[in-house]
């Protein structure tokens, strides 16, 4: 069986959907930042061939440097966030188990339904690609709504951003290289800023649990 | 040679289905540092059981005495009408999809009902927990034929497996759903962790040996290859439904020999994969299996509404 070119991006994308759906499945922190490590070595695979293609050495250190920052630094951060605050289960959503899959399921069905097929004018070759990417952007955006756990929501804000990378890779929407760097520059920042914001927190409400925060302000 | 290959594909389960169970137990072994049984262990427990005589109550009715032959046929009628190593032994009778569902639906009925047939507790707590758990599987089990018969465009077995394998990688996102969802069915089926534990008889967590702990002798000899048979029929359900590579359309002995081959590879790769599964995770407690099961269900649905 020969694959082309397409079907492996396929694949791959369908790989991007699944981690975010199995995001809403697992029970621990530590499979949950598995989850988001494959999904990012999945977008960098996809820099990385989008680099040979256009034989670009730029795009390739683009490639690099988010392979650096989303494989190994931002899971780095959040173990260690795991292991300084002992928090090991992040099982705690605002919708049960089945009632999370029903919403997972409706939105999958919503991004392949007719509101989004015009969308599918914007690529030529993988337009299934495309709607499963958009479903993993809507599932992530649920992720980051349904949990309550901060450390959730924040593996929820990077998903959402594979998730985006994804879908302009596939509807070749991608911004410049230098544009890029700068991204994965702010999300170098941006993990930084949420790792000692957590700590902050934890420090204040003795939890990692958003629900805890009724009132920010001291009494 | 007609005759040889349905004679082959009518004795293969019975007769491979215990060295799966074997190979599967000496796995599990050597991932907790145990040599093990010998891989056919479990032909000799047949054997020792055969030979031994059995102890019945006296309260047991017809139920008891004929489900362990009832469930043991039914397993073999199984076992010879899904595909196999072949493409071309269809039959519209049993091969349907809803027809399999629908057998091993009847097993468990039989099952359950020779648990609660001697009036014993464990045989109505294991019966009532099976039950629970067929209700919840069953949907399941459908669905993940559903998606695949939609995407083959029919519901028999053998036409599935030869859809699926001609289909573009494109097509791949459901069958990945459908396949997750299959091996959750699988391990209730065939009760296996994390629904139940096979080699235990706690009270709190047993449901399959909860029901056949009344058994002895040849029934139990029965009722434990019929366990073994179902097993392989699970194994090769996922080996061949949703990997049919490998199936042949011919007739000639090279063709049938390699096929066979192939067969048991693959259902050797799934045994391991259990076997792993098995040895990294817990059994879960009984309230927790409903969310399990509902995601089995939940993920062939959204495979539906992705081939729709």
């Amino acid at each position: 069986m020969m694959f082309t070119l397409s079907q492996i991006i396929f694949l791959l994308e369908t790989l991007i959907f699944l981690a975010a759906v199995f995001m809403h499945l697992v029970h621990k922190n530590s499979s949950l930042i598995s989850l988001y490590r494959v999904q990012s070595f999945i977008v960098c695979i996809f820099i990385f061939g989008s680099a040979i293609v256009t034989s670009s050495a730029l795009l390739m250190f683009v490639g690099i440097l988010i392979f650096g920052v989303k494989v190994i630094v931002a899971p780095y951060f959040f173990t260690k966030l795991i292991k300084a605050y002992h928090v090991k289960s992040t099982s705690s959503t605002y919708l049960n188990g089945p009632t999370t899959l029903l919403v997972v399921a409706v939105l999958t069905g919503l991004a392949h339904s007719h509101y989004f097929q015009p969308l599918t004018t914007l690529v030529g070759e993988n337009p299934d690609g495309l709607l499963l990417s958009l479903a993993a952007i809507l599932i992530s955006i649920f992720l980051l709504i349904n949990r309550k756990g901060i450390l959730s929501q924040m593996v929820g804000i990077l998903s959402l951003e594979n998730a985006i990378v994804s879908f302009a890779f596939l509807s070749e929407l991608e911004a410049t290289p230098n544009m890029q760097i700068g991204i994965i520059f702010d999300l170098l920042v941006w993990i930084i800023i949420v790792y000692i914001f957590a700590g902050m927190i934890h420090e204040k409400f003795g939890t990692l649990d958003s629900t805890v925060m009724n009132n920010l302000k001291e009494e | 040679m007609t005759i040889i290959i349905w004679t082959i594909q009518l004795a293969l389960v019975p007769i491979l289905s215990p060295l799966f169970l074997g190979v599967l137990r000496k796995i599990k072994a050597r991932f907790q540092n145990r040599v093990g049984a010998n891989i056919f262990q479990p032909y000799r427990n047949l054997w020792k059981l055969f030979h031994k005589d059995e102890v019945m109550s006296e309260d047991a009715s017809w139920i008891f005495r004929i489900a362990p032959y009832l469930i043991f046929t039914i397993t073999i009628i199984l076992g010879a009408s899904i595909p196999l190593f072949s493409t071309w032994l269809s039959n519209n009778l049993l091969s349907d999809f809803l027809a399999v569902v629908y057998l091993v639906a009847l097993s468990t009925f039989f099952l359950a009902l020779a648990g609660i047939d001697v009036g014993s507790a464990f045989g109505g707590f294991g019966s009532s927990r099976e039950m629970t758990l067929a209700a919840l599987t069953e949907g399941g089990f459908i669905f993940s034929f559903l998606a695949l018969s939609f995407l083959a465009h029919s519901t028999n077995l053998f036409f599935i497996a030869s859809a699926v394998s001609v289909l573009p990688l494109f097509s791949f996102t459901p069958i990945v759903l459908v396949f997750i969802s299959f091996v959750i069915i699988m391990l209730c089926e065939t009760a296996h962790f994390p629904f139940d534990n096979p080699a235990t008889h706690l009270e709190l967590t047993m449901v399959h040996e909860a029901m056949i702990l009344e058994y002895s002798g040849k029934r139990l000899a029965l009722i434990e290859w019929a366990a073994a048979n179902k097993f392989l029929i699970f194994l090769a359900l996922g080996a061949n439904m949703f990997f049919p590579w490998g199936l042949t359309a011919q007739t000639d002995a090279w063709s049938v020999v390699s096929a066979l081959g192939i067969f048991v590879v693959k259902v050797l790769i799934l045994t391991t994969f259990v076997a792993i599964l098995e040895s990294s995770i817990a059994k879960f407690r009984f309230f927790r299996l409903y969310d399990l099961l509902f995601t089995a269900f939940i993920l062939s649905a959204m495979a539906i509404l992705l081939i729709l």
